[in-house]
């Protein structure tokens, strides 16, 4: 048996481990014209305890990179570390890390305690430590009462936390996630990601963490890497990305957005702001470093951030700043109102309503927001 | 030829909702239909040569069963049934390994290689063997120098896994095609290495399939009489044993008990292998298997692989390159002048007579055992409750029953008008006397050995089409049949396909049922060919042999360009897991 | 769509079935019962027990000659007696031609076969009739050793000429021979050494012995010369003729001896069918059978028996009856004695280990 699975001595020692350092990592296909890139020279470095989830529609090269990160694929250039030792040169099953599959990929001919034991067999851990370990493995799960359980009895919930387990009780240096809560149903994938994230952070192991679901990822990370074609658009904490998105794609692919046009921007005397005319109206607003510069800039403006007020009569019509109400749809505890503007629809979300203050379908309303709450970016080219 | 594990309909994915509304007329039709098409064709030679084997003559055979005469052919029989099973399945999960776990130039060749023993008539490996491998064979004594004897226990072990083992083949390979390759990487991503992986992941999940092909292999070898005929020696086994009482003791009530010893262990390893193996399907639990297993990259193992089914392939080429060459020389290894005088006498006269007679009987009984596989199929996979098990059942027997009972069966039965009393129903449709020559009786017996594979791939491929299909077709107005043709038929066309060419290939090469009803206006090709391999004319056989396998290799092509339509998109989940 | 290729299909098939009828038959053997006619006409199908390409000819022949459509099929001895009584109350043969008369005497035994004393059987001298007339013979064969003189100079094994020889342990796995049950050749070996050695047990007790010689007993009786000529074994047994015919074929290494105790010879028979639906024409076929052109026929396609017509040809490759040494063999007795002795044969020799 091999030795470089980490053993037990090392997981105790107190320097931080499992720093995973991707540097210019490319997974390319195909030669000449035919040549695809899944993956185009990415850098990422995920630190000890930390819990970074790769974002991004399909396509993105999220699970590719992850894949390599595990050794289920090998990356045409860059190199892969964990805690400065070079990983691409061993395989799988001795790199210290543990991945969690989309279809749980539970040993249909073990019990629920033989699949979670198995790692720990491979390492020859002592009957008596094995027991104890899977023991305290099921029982953090929940599981104990399924012991003896054959994974065919088991329902999806039960099997992804059977899976996670297994991965868990060998202690890695990394936990791999490849979209692991895709195939269970809306409420049980909250529960779970509950479930992992608080027991990652008990366990302070290194986790990557491949989703589509930006709900997911939001309530999750640490940070958030979100990808596209194969190349990383931002890398930040979800409020970061939230906030402060890099660029329209990725303000788009987070959370719901309004890109209002915008027109005479020019650097603003504040730091980190710049003035705007939008909606008809002047305005210093938080802006993107590049947001200036570029040919053109939209703001960002999220539907929560949209003040709506009825437009009640003699109100000062300014240009821009009131719109048409197309559609105003009462989810109990928001209104989300679509307002036809001259500027382009905006979509406005008011909480809490009042019920009887819903405005109603065809009627003028107002529209404002806080500049602070407002975030000009490059438009997307 | 090969039981998959899907033969009960049980609750699955798609799970099967009861019916409580009763049947319509047209599938209560289609039952009585089925179940008398079933009673006359299996149940009730069944029923004959019980009654026979429990004759005077048959007791007789039952009691002397344990006389150290018969209890050597019953110890060589079974024997010979575990030799094969297990050497068959080894070779069969070999060569199903090397295709789903290896990247090589020539794969698709191997498979057509693997699958070939199908088209061919089982004594045509024995016959190549003999003239390769035999005391004066080609390749022992003028390249080795040595003299081994082939004849008996050795020869036929080697010839009935040989000719058996495609079946081995397809079973793993569809097991393997169907095994979820995230498990291998879930194993290896907690620490185990390709040999642990394999050991503790991949071969226990495999263990159905390498169950369900030994068993299949197991009745196929002893159930095979052609083979024990030709190369046997004095290795007796209780196919000859039969065939010897009737054809030159003429008692057929001890040939129908020794037959019935034989049936004994066929339905019982058909029984376990049913329920068992259903019972503990364990190929992919949850999810849908994502991306595909892992090949194997490592040098040695290639090596190791690559050799031995090189080694197996290069053997087949051999031999079927023996059987071809041989047809065209005068006795090959002997005198090998060139020599057409052996494709004459097979094409004229007799020979071709024979040719025609069985191409057109196994073209007629293809697409009644096609449709009717598939009929019980639906019956028992959307229409039934209560008699599915029991249909199902009678719908496999014509393939769990040996070749050599059946044949006896049918001749007790069919060789006179059938009839109560002085009142004649059937006419005689077996043996001399017959209508039509008895070609009735062959293409009878053709149809209800083909069936239960249609039936087989029929159960498996409407098992994966959602019931709510059906209830959609059924909401917009369409009948019962019209959703029958439209919508499922499309989707199982895959499945009809690979039921048609088995029945085809099935029915020209077999030997064992036909051999008791054939007549002198019904020549059959394979009775033709035992003949000629009796009498020791090796190159007619040869000669016969190859056009035997043109002829199906033919027929199959066609097969697939006409029922095939490439305008229907491959439905998800029909994949070749239904085809053997 | 593909509904109506699968109707069309459909009905295709239905009246390829209605047609294939016919295509099998080349000719109904229910339709020509005409008894009393003296026209011939219509079909007759024979038992034939000689060589495939010795019936293929005998009945082509017959057919040019005369119009009846002649077809055959070739089966052993006891296969045809078997086919006869499976038949028996509707028969699917007119004659049985060719064959050891062993297995007529037990046809006739069993009620199987009809009493025809033809005209032309008159030129047939008596030892080679039926006292009875329930067979004529049509040839004569002696049995003898088929041996390869490559296999038994590698053995270091003379050219046998006794039954003893077949005995030496030399020889082990090296002797091929038909099964008694159903080949009359077999049955004739095992009736030989009945005859020679004094009775029934003494000649089982020789078969047991030389069983231990023995590679496999094949269902056919002249597929031992085929086993020697090609080399799988040193010495198959079957009636000298075939064994030239194997040489002729091209099997050179083989050579003809015959044992020196005696050996036994079979004579081929042509009987009638009791119970043949074209009686008329079975007739004239046994009639033909029996004049010297018809039987004049068996050395053109390589058959060298002895011809029982007189006047028949006499061919350099035949056997000289004279000089060989035979045994007194009854053919009454012997095919009396058949089922019972073959039943003893399978259940105390064949299936037995060899030692």
């Amino acid at each position: 048996m091999s030795t470089t699975l980490p053993t037990r001595t090392e997981q105790d020692a107190e320097k931080p481990t499992g720093e995973l350092v991707l540097r210019d990592v490319e997974k390319s296909f195909g030669v000449g014209e035919n040549r695809v890139t899944a993956v185009d020279h990415i850098n990422l470095t995920v630190k000890p305890g930390e819990f970074v989830t790769l974002l991004g529609p399909s396509g993105c090269g999220k699970t590719t990179t992850l894949r390599m990160i595990a050794g289920f694929e090998s990356p045409t250039s860059g190199s892969v570390l964990l805690d400065g030792e070079d990983m691409l040169r061993l395989t799988p099953d001795r790199r210290p890390m543990a991945m969690v599959f989309q279809s749980y990929a539970l040993f249909p001919h073990m019990t629920v305690f033989d699949n979670v034991a198995y790692g720990l067999k491979l390492r020859k851990v002592p009957a008596k430590q094995l027991k104890e370990e899977v023991g305290f493995a099921l029982a953090s799960m929940g599981l104990t009462a399924l012991a003896d359980r054959a994974p065919n009895q088991l329902s999806g919930g039960q099997q992804q936390r059977v899976a996670l387990a297994r991965a868990m009780v060998v202690k890695p240096k990394v936990l791999l996630f490849d979209e692991p809560l895709s195939n269970l149903d809306a409420k049980l994938r909250v529960q779970m990601r509950l479930e992992i994230r608080r027991l990652q952070r008990l366990l302070g192991i290194s986790s990557v963490y491949v989703t589509h679901d930006q709900d997911e990822a939001m309530s999750l990370s640490d940070r958030i890497v979100v990808m596209r074609s194969g190349r990383i658009e931002q890398v930040g904490t979800p409020d970061e990305i939230y906030r402060t998105p890099e660029s329209v794609f990725v303000a788009d692919f987070i959370g719901r957005a309004n890109f209002l046009d915008v027109s005479e921007a020019s650097t603003s005397s504040r730091e980190g702001h710049a003035d705007i005319t939008v909606l008809g109206q002047r305005m210093s607003a938080r802006a993107h470093r590049d947001a200036v510069a570029a040919p053109e800039s939209v703001l960002l403006v999220r539907p929560e951030a949209i003040h709506v007020r009825r437009f009640a009569e003699g109100d000062d019509k300014v240009a821009g700043n009131h719109g048409r109400v197309l559609n105003a749809v009462f989810y109990g505890e928001s209104v989300e109102y679509e307002i036809e503007t001259e500027v382009g629809t905006i979509v406005a979300v008011v909480s809490d309503p009042v019920y009887e203050e819903i405005v109603p379908v065809g009627d003028l309303v107002g529209i404002s927001f806080d500049p602070e709450r407002a975030w000009l970016l490059p438009a997307a080219s | 030829m090969t039981i998959s594990n899907a033969t009960v309909p049980r609750a699955r994915r798609f799970s099967l909702r009861s019916r409580e509304t009763p049947l319509d007329l047209t599938t209560r039709i289609a039952v009585v239909l089925v179940v008398l098409i079933l009673g006359v064709l299996i149940v009730l030679p069944l029923v004959n040569i019980l009654s026979s084997a429990v004759s005077e003559q048959g007791l007789a055979v039952f009691n002397s069963m344990f006389s150290s005469v018969n209890l050597q052919v019953l110890q060589n029989t079974v024997v010979l049934g575990v030799l094969v099973g297990a050497i068959g399945t080894v070779i069969g999960f070999l060569l199903a390994y090397v295709q789903v776990r290896l990247e090589f130039r020539g794969k698709k060749l191997l498979h057509l290689l693997a699958l070939l023993p199908i088209v061919s008539p089982p004594f045509a490996v024995a016959t190549a063997v003999i003239t390769l491998f035999g005391r004066s064979g080609i390749i022992t004594r003028d390249l080795l120098g040595i003299t081994p004897t082939l004849y008996g226990l050795p020869g036929l072990t080697i010839v009935l896994s040989l000719s058996f083992f495609p079946a081995a083949y397809m079973n793993m390979l569809g097991l393997m095609r169907s095994l979820d390759p995230s498990l291998d990487e879930a194993a290896a991503s907690i620490g185990a290495n390709k040999w642990r992986t394999f050991v503790t992941v991949t071969l226990p999940m495999l263990v159905p399939g390498f169950a369900s092909s030994f068993l299949l292999l197991f009745v196929e070898a002893i159930a095979d009489l052609a083979n024990p005929l030709v190369i046997g020696g004095d290795f007796t086994v209780l196919s000859s044993r039969a065939y010897i009482a009737i054809t030159g003791e003429y008692n057929v009530g001890a040939g129908a008990a020794y037959s019935l010893v034989l049936l004994l262990p066929g339905l019982l390893v058909f029984l376990i292998q049913r329920y068992w193996a259903t019972r503990k399907s364990v190929v992919s639990v949850t999810g849908k298997p994502a991306g595909r297993p892992a090949v194997i990259t490592s040098i040695p193992a290639r090596i190791v692989l690559l050799t031995l089914s090189g080694l197996l392939a290069l053997l087949i080429v051999t031999i079927y390159a023996t059987v071809i060459v041989g047809g065209f020389v005068k006795i090959l290894g002997i005198n090998n002048e060139f020599d057409l005088s052996h494709y004459r006498y097979v094409l004229s006269g007799i020979g071709s007579d024979a040719m025609i007679t069985t191409t057109v009987l196994a073209l007629i009984a293809t697409p009644i055992a096609g449709v009717l596989g598939l009929v019980i199929a639906w019956l028992i996979t959307r229409k039934l409750r209560r008699g599915r098990g029991l249909i199902d059942f009678l719908g496999m027997l014509g393939l769990a029953v040996p070749g050599t009972v059946l044949g006896i069966g049918y001749a007790l039965t069919f060789n006179k008008p059938l009839g109560f009393g002085n009142v004649a129903i059937l006419p005689a449709l077996a043996g001399g006397g017959a209508v039509l020559g008895g070609a009735i009786a062959i293409v009878m017996v053709y149809v209800i050995r083909s069936s239960p594979s249609g039936q087989r791939s029929g159960v498996a491929a409407l098992q994966q089409i959602d019931v709510a299909i059906d209830e959609a077709s059924a909401s917009l107005g369409a009948s019962g049949v019209t959703t029958f043709r439209k919508v499922t038929l499309p989707l199982i066309r895959p499945a009809l396909l690979s039921g048609l060419i088995y029945a085809f290939a099935r029915s020209m090469t077999t030997l064992s049922p036909i051999i008791f009803i054939t007549t002198p206006q019904t020549k059959i090709m394979t009775s033709q060919i035992l003949s000629e391999v009796d009498a020791g004319r090796f190159g007619n056989a040869f000669a016969y042999c190859t056009i035997l396998i043109v002829i199906v290799m033919s027929v199959i092509g066609l097969l697939n360009l006409f029922v095939r339509d490439s305008s229907v998109p491959k439905a998800a989940g029909l994949s070749s897991a239904t085809i053997n | 769509m593909k509904r109506i290729h699968a109707a069309a299909g459909a009905t295709a098939m239905s009246l390829a079935l209605l047609m294939s009828g016919c295509a099998v038959t080349s000719t109904d053997s229910g339709d020509n019962g005409s008894t009393g006619s003296d026209e011939l006409g219509g079909s007759i199908t024979i038992a034939c027990g000689a060589m495939e390409d010795w019936c293929q000819a005998m009945t082509t022949a017959f057919t040019a000659e005369t119009g009846v459509q002649a077809n055959f099929v070739r089966l052993s001895s006891g296969e045809t007696v078997a086919r006869l009584d499976a038949a028996r109350d509707n028969p699917e043969f007119d004659v049985w031609h060719g064959g050891p008369v062993d297995g007529f005497g037990a046809a006739r035994d069993a009620g199987l076969l009809e009493a025809y004393d033809s005209p032309n059987a008159a030129a047939i001298p008596d030892k080679y009739k039926d006292a009875d007339h329930y067979w004529t013979g049509v040839y004569v064969g002696a049995l003898g050793f088929c041996s390869n003189t490559k296999v038994l100079d590698e053995l270091g094994v003379d050219v046998p000429d006794s039954w003893e020889d077949l005995l030496d342990p030399k020889l082990k796995g090296q002797i091929s021979t038909a099964h008694p049950s159903t080949s009359g050749t077999a049955f004739t070996t095992l009736w030989t050494q009945v005859t020679r050695l004094g009775g029934e047990e003494e000649g089982l007790e020789y078969m047991k012995k030389m069983h231990n010689n023995v590679l496999q007993y094949s269902k056919s009786g002249t597929a031992p010369g085929q086993i020697a000529g090609r080399g799988e074994v040193a010495v198959g047994l079957v009636f000298s003729h075939d064994c030239v015919k194997y040489q002729e074929e091209g099997l050179t290494d083989l050579t003809v001896s015959f044992p020196k105790e005696g050996t036994g010879y079979e004579i081929g028979g042509v009987a009638l069918v009791k119970g043949s639906k074209n009686k008329t024409a079975a007739q004239a076929y046994i009639d033909w059978t029996l004049t010297a052109e018809a039987q004049n026929i068996g050395p053109t396609v390589g058959s060298y028996q002895v011809l029982t017509n007189p006047d028949a040809a006499v061919d350099d490759r035949m056997v000289k009856l004279e000089d060989v040494e035979f045994v007194d063999y009854d053919f009454v007795a012997a095919a009396a004695a058949k089922p019972g002795l073959t039943a003893r044969f399978d259940a105390e020799i064949a299936a037995q280990p060899k030692e």
